[in-house]
Parts: C-alpha cells; sequence; structure tokens
C-alpha cells in the first residue's frame, strides 16, 4: 500500500497526469508566497490546457457538516490554501444531522446549481447519489493509482457499479468502550465474546459497582442499522446476497442475533430506554459512569476524556466483541465521511486538487494527530506517530470492518425496514423471528420496486 | 348602456392589473407547487444530471402507497392523533380562556406566561420534551420515583401507547394557549350587557356558557378549530426530534412519513403522492371538523 501511495507521488512530481496535476505540482514545486504565485501563473499561461480560471485566483465552495472539534475544517482549509496560493475554499457549513444536510444537498444540486464544489457527505451516500447524478463519477478524472492510498474496503464502499464516487475523508467504526477501574476492582479481563460482556456486565450490576451494564444505540434510526450490522456480521447473517440483489436476511442465524440484542434489555444489562438511545444518549450515560460498556464511535473517545467527566483516565478501549472467541474480535460497522464532487461545478479541476490535498499525507496527519479523528490514508493510519495519539487510532487497524448494505440505490429503505422492524422488537412489541421475516419481506419489496 | 358596459370591461381590467402582481406570486409560490407536485405524483422520477427525468405512470405510485401497510398505519395515526390533540386543546383552551376572563388581576401576566409554550420552537421544546420523558435522566422519572408512583423508571417512548400519548401531551401543551387566546377573544368580544341580561333571567354559570357564550363563540371556535387541524396534519417536527418516528414506527407521522420517502429516499414519485393524498385528506377532514363543530354548537344554541 505505501509502495502504491509512492507510485502516486512519482507520477505527481513527473507530471505524468498532465492536467490534472497542473495546479498542485505547480504550488508544489515553487512553493508558497505571492512571488511563487505569479510564476506559477506566468508557467500555466501558455498551457492549451489550463484548467478554466487556473491563472486567477479560484474560490471553490466546501459544505462540511462541523467535524467533532471544533476549528478542523477551517484549519484543514488554512493548510490547503497555504499549499495552494491560488485557491480559496470558502466553508459552507451544513448541518450536524447527516438526514438534513442530504435534503440540503440534494435538493440544491438536483436544481442545477453549481455550489458546493465540493461536499462532505456519509459514506453510505455513494450508491443513491450517483444513481440520482448527484455525484461526480471521480474515477473518470483520478487516476487508478490515486485509489491506492485509501485503507481496504474504504474504496469498495464509495463505488457504484464499478465506478468511484467519492473520496474517503475520515473514516469512523464502532468500538467497545468499557470502565478499566470496574473489571480491575471485579477481577475481570476486557470481554471478548458478547456472552463475557452479558455476564461480566451482570457480575458489575450484581456487585452494584455500576448500574448498566451496556449501553448502544437502540433507536428507530439510521444508528440502530449500524449496531444491528454488527451483531448479524458476528452472527454469521446478512442482509443482502453479494451481487445485492436478492434478500438474506431471514435466517436463524440473524434471528438469533436480534434475540440477543433484546435479551441485553430483558436480563437488565441494557436500560429498557436504550430503545431510545442515539449516540449521544449512550455517550451521556457511559460519560455519567452510570454503564460499564458502551459501543459507540470514534468521537466518544474524545468526549470522556473531556476534563469533568466522571470518567476521566477510567476508560479503555477495544475493537467490538464476537460470538465466540475464536472468531473475535468482532465486528466493527463503517461509519465516516466522503468528499463528493457536484456535478454542475464550475471548478472541477480545482474541486480535484481540494480532495487529492484532503486525502494526502500532510492533510491527513493534521486530522488525526491534531483532531484524533481516523484517517483514511492507510500509510498516515499506520504511521507510529498518529497511533501514539490515542487509543482508539492504536487499535483502528486491528479492527474488523463490515459495511452496511449500501451498494444499492435503496439503501434508504432497507436500512428503515431494518430500524424500524429490530427497534420494534427491542421494545418488545414484535418477536425478534417476526422482526427478521417482516424487515426481510418490506427490503424485498423495497428491491422489487413495490416498496415505499 | 354600451358606454357603461365598456366602462364596466375597463373597470374589470383595471382591477385585474391591480391584482395582478398579487397574483403572481400566488400562481408562483402556492398554485404551481401544488400542482407540480401533482403531476409529480402521477410519474416515476429518475434524478438525472439534466434535472428531473418525467414517466408517465398513471396511478401506480398512488397504489404502491395504497398497499403499503407504512402509509395506512401513518394515516390512520395522523388522523386520531389530530382529532384526538384538537379535541384535547379545544376542550382545554376554552376552559383555561374562561378562566382568564374572569381573572381582575395579573391577567396578562398570565398570558404572557400561558404563551410562552406557544411562542417556543418546537425543535426546541420537543428536545426539551425529549430530556423531561428521557427513561434513564428523565424528570419526569425523577419526580414520579420520587413521589413513588412508580418503581422503576419508565420508558416514556419507548412503548408505542405510552410514546403517542406522550407526544400527544407535549403537543397539547404547546398548542393549548394558541387556541386559549383565540377563545379569549372570542368570549371579550360578548357584550357584557347579554352576560348580565342571562343572569336577570335567572340563569346558572353553566346554562350561560353552554347556551348564551358558547354558541356566540362559535365563529371564533371554528376558526381555532381550523387552523389547528391544518396544523396537526402537518406534524412533522415533534416526532421528528422526540421519537424519530419510533418506537418502531408507532408516532411515524404522514409528514414523516413523506419526508422520508421524498428526501431520505429520494423517491420523488411516490412522496410527491403522500403530499397529494396528505392536501386532499387535509381538505377533507378540515370540512367534516367544521361540518360537525358547527352542527353541535347549533344544537346547544337550540
Amino acid at each position: 500500500m505505501t509502495k502504491g501511495k509512492a507510485t502516486v507521488v512519482t507520477i505527481m512530481a513527473t507530471g505524468g497526469i498532465g492536467v490534472l496535476s497542473v495546479v498542485s505540482a505547480g504550488c508544489g514545486l515553487f512553493g508558497s508566497g505571492p512571488a511563487a504565485q505569479r510564476r506559477a501563473t506566468a508557467v500555466k499561461k501558455p498551457g492549451a490546457h489550463r484548467p478554466p480560471g487556473g491563472g486567477k485566483r479560484v474560490t471553490i465552495d466546501w459544505a462540511a457538516s462541523p467535524i467533532t472539534q471544533t476549528g478542523t475544517r477551517r484549519t484543514m482549509i488554512r493548510a490547503f490554501e497555504a499549499s495552494h496560493p491560488n485557491l480559496r475554499v470558502k466553508l459552507i457549513t451544513m448541518s450536524t444531522n447527516t438526514d438534513t444536510t442530504r435534503t440540503t444537498l440534494s435538493t440544491e444540486i438536483e436544481g442545477g446549481s453549481a455550489t458546493p464544489d465540493v461536499y462532505m457527505g456519509d459514506v453510505i451516500w455513494p450508491a443513491q447519489f450517483a444513481h440520482s447524478g448527484l455525484a461526480v463519477n471521480l474515477s473518470k478524472y483520478l487516476p487508478h493509482g490515486f485509489w491506492s492510498r485509501f485503507a481496504p474496503g474504504l474504496v469498495t464502499g464509495a463505488s457504484y457499479r464499478g465506478r468511484v464516487y467519492a473520496a474517503p475523508f475520515f473514516m469512523d467504526a464502532g468500538f467497545l468502550y468499557y470502565r478499566k477501574d470496574l473489571l480491575k476492582k471485579a477481577g475481570l479481563p476486557v470481554p471478548r465474546t458478547w456472552q463475557q460482556l452479558a455476564s461480566d456486565a451482570k457480575t458489575l450490576q450484581a456487585k452494584h459497582l455500576v448500574r448498566y451494564g451496556y449501553v448502544w444505540e437502540g433507536a428507530a434510526y439510521e444508528g440502530l442499522t449500524c449496531d444491528l450490522m454488527e451483531f448479524l456480521a458476528d452472527s454469521g447473517a446478512k442482509v443482502l446476497n453479494s451481487a445485492g440483489t436478492k434478500v438474506v436476511l431471514n435466517s436463524p442465524r440473524a434471528i438469533s442475533a436480534v434475540t440477543f440484542m433484546r435479551s441485553l434489555i430483558t436480563r437488565g444489562i441494557s436500560p429498557a430506554a436504550v430503545s431510545t438511545y442515539q449516540e449521544p444518549d449512550a455517550m451521556n450515560t457511559f460519560d455519567a459512569g452510570d454503564a460499564a460498556f458502551m459501543r459507540n464511535w470514534d468521537y466518544a473517545w474524545s468526549n470522556s476524556q473531556t476534563p469533568g467527566t466522571k470518567v476521566v483516565g477510567k476508560v479503555g478501549v477495544e475493537p467490538m466483541p464476537a460470538f465466540a472467541s475464536a472468531k473475535q474480535p468482532g465486528y466493527s460497522c463503517i461509519g465516516g465521511w466522503d468528499l463528493y464532487v457536484n456535478p454542475h461545478t464550475r471548478h472541477l479541476q480545482q474541486a480535484l486538487t481540494f480532495i487529492r490535498w484532503m486525502t494526502s499525507a500532510p492533510a491527513q496527519r493534521i486530522l488525526a494527530k491534531k483532531y484524533s479523528e481516523v484517517p483514511t490514508n492507510y500509510a498516515v493510519q499506520k504511521e507510529s506517530s498518529v497511533r501514539k495519539k490515542n487509543p482508539v487510532l492504536r487499535i483502528v487497524a486491528r479492527v474488523r470492518l463490515v459495511s452496511r448494505p449500501s451498494s444499492t440505490p435503496l439503501y434508504p429503505q432497507l436500512s428503515q425496514a431494518l430500524y424500524q422492524n429490530v427497534n420494534a422488537a427491542l421494545t418488545g412489541q414484535i418477536a425478534p423471528t417476526t422482526a427478521i421475516t417482516r424487515a426481510s419481506r418490506e427490503i424485498s419489496a423495497d428491491l422489487a420496486g413495490r416498496g415505499l | 348602456m354600451r358606454a357603461g358596459t365598456g366602462s364596466a370591461v375597463r373597470r374589470a381590467r383595471t382591477g385585474w392589473r391591480f391584482m395582478a402582481p398579487a397574483l403572481t406570486v400566488v400562481v408562483a409560490v402556492t398554485i404551481f407547487p401544488i400542482v407540480y407536485s401533482i403531476y409529480m405524483s402521477f410519474n416515476r422520477i429518475q434524478l438525472t444530471l439534466h434535472g428531473f427525468h418525467f414517466q408517465w405512470v398513471g396511478l401506480s405510485n398512488y397504489r404502491l402507497l395504497m398497499a403499503s401497510g407504512l402509509y395506512r398505519y401513518a394515516m390512520e395515526f395522523t388522523i386520531v392523533y389530530a382529532v384526538i390533540t384538537v379535541l384535547a386543546e379545544l376542550i382545554l383552551g376554552t376552559l383555561a380562556a374562561l378562566i382568564l376572563q374572569r381573572l381582575r388581576r395579573g391577567r396578562s401576566g398570565l398570558l404572557a406566561l400561558l404563551l410562552l409554550p406557544w411562542s417556543l420552537i418546537t425543535v426546541i421544546s420537543a428536545e426539551m420534551w425529549g430530556y423531561i420523558y428521557n427513561g434513564v435522566y428523565g424528570v419526569l422519572d425523577a419526580i414520579l420515583l420520587s413521589l413513588h408512583i412508580i418503581r422503576t423508571p419508565v420508558v416514556w417512548l419507548g412503548f408505542p401507547q405510552l410514546a403517542i400519548a406522550s407526544t400527544m401531551f407535549a403537543d397539547v401543551w404547546k398548542t393549548m394557549p394558541f387556541v386559549a387566546i383565540l377563545v379569549l377573544a372570542g368570549l371579550e368580544m360578548i357584550p357584557v350587557e347579554v352576560i348580565e341580561a342571562s343572569y336577570m333571567d335567572g340563569a346558572g354559570s353553566w346554562q350561560i356558557f353552554w347556551r348564551v357564550q358558547l354558541p356566540l363563540i362559535r365563529s371564533t371556535m371554528s376558526l381555532a378549530v381550523l387552523f389547528r387541524i391544518l396544523q396537526a396534519f402537518g406534524l412533522f417536527d415533534l416526532p421528528f426530534v422526540l421519537t424519530g418516528g419510533g418506537p418502531g414506527t408507532a408516532t411515524e407521522s404522514i409528514a414523516v412519513l413523506g419526508y422520508q420517502v421524498m428526501f431520505q429516499d429520494l423517491s420523488f414519485g411516490p412522496g410527491a403522492a403522500v403530499a397529494a393524498s396528505t392536501t386532499a385528506l387535509v381538505l377533507i377532514m378540515a370540512m367534516v371538523f367544521l361540518w360537525v363543530f358547527r352542527g353541535m354548537a347549533e344544537e346547544g344554541m337550540a
């Protein structure tokens, strides 16, 4: 992988990919500052393939939701501008709610708006956005070698029908957070299996060391689909066949996964309220010292380390447990954000330059080392200075990933069928068997175009 | 004669000319979108790089809705929700108005206090109710636990009936003041002499309310009801924030469903069909409500 990246650099340096690298290579060679800018302009002027507006200062609009820590986006923009004197980036802040952001972006882009030029979008969007003409097919413009910089599996997740529609920007995954102090007090090791987690939780609760055993995301929303995918993958169940054309969900394995999820509530390991929990709720309970274990994303780490939180210094993080110790670690659902280009942009080349830089080692290092985000750049992910930054970054390479079945443009419907029915099972309204049967039926209706 | 017709035509023409700016706005922002979304609902729509691609499919989007359990449930839920909350708001709002009317002092202060929930943005008050109903740290559970009314925390938003009732309660809390203000305005418009005359005739308070005040504020009340029905059918922000439509799909209103279909699934044809069918339903419901309510009020007057 590192070799692959080196090739990209070489190609860029030799100008082998022509037009695309004019801007970035130019700036890279001449350094920064106004003088460099003048010279860069002078060099580019005679070129017949000069990118539109390449000689002038171009401003591109980047639409992005706030990233966990404040200042992340602006710092990245400043660093980008410093190395690209010809380019300016205007930040357009999007909602922190993924669905609201999708609404805003899809409405703007379908209306033909040329802005934003680049937008940050969810990892589950590529198929839907590609299908609806809301994203540029990046593999048409970025060379094959470019994609080798990313950690395994990420590019596949950003592809639809063999074409790549988004560049992975930073990733996230499900992690098991646990209370080191409580486990130590009870003389327990970190659980590697779900059964062990359940029994440890019971032990800690019985000793009145903690109120709840395990908190996770069980509300009727996208987050439940993530948690569900982990349990399903752990028990060997799948939602769709590998071609993504047929539902294969209805199986004893899937039912046993949901039965286990429900049992966490009935056995009192998870609070009944977990069926209304989203990430912040789980985080609140855990950070208040009321839960021994928690499933959450990368950002939960920095939250638990906020001074004043009751659990500072008492939290450990490990990959998720599995159903059998031979199969551990268990699966973690892939989350995170990609960079997409608006098909109506008037600054395609500049947008691509921006994406190249944002996924390059220097940019990804800022993301990881300064802001604790998990880099998508595989070389950076493995750098020891990055891994030392925090325990999440240390274990991220050991995590076993599972993606949501988002390779179909119908994914939102699929996910609704999953989380609505499984949420009903978590509250006890319907049996796990019914939940799986109904979800399967609804998904196959969706795939056949008969679903709502 | 001829000259007269000419001037009438001229006058009509001038009238239209004066109306033109307002009409243009109405057509652009109201009529066009409605007609367009009805047209959309009869098409299969594919988003492309060049905008919408339409393919006429007749009633197939509506057939999709009719066959969908989600849609039927959302419809039923929205209707039941609208009927119950509007009735509750009407009764409570009228009671509040009657009390306010009798107050000699502190009325404006109380009025301002009463209006507070109404003036809050729903998204914010919904978040607040979220904290109140929270199944672990919720204020409501804390109070009920300390009063020994419940023994273990109740997950208010975790069970269908409970979640529906909790959502309704938050809704009534927020919109009851609106009804109260309108009814109070209606009560204030009744001349004092009318009430005094009823007293002289020996009518009791109940009789005065039922036979004198209520019939006289009938039109104000119908207006309040009409406004509320229209709003209740657009029920979106409260369940969207409070429950996300859950548990399962228990609190998924027709507007939340429409949003999901339209903007999460980007399934514009069926989404438009949801919107168009909702509009039709709102019109019907508003008419039925007004008709029933007028009938009731007239009966009371007789």
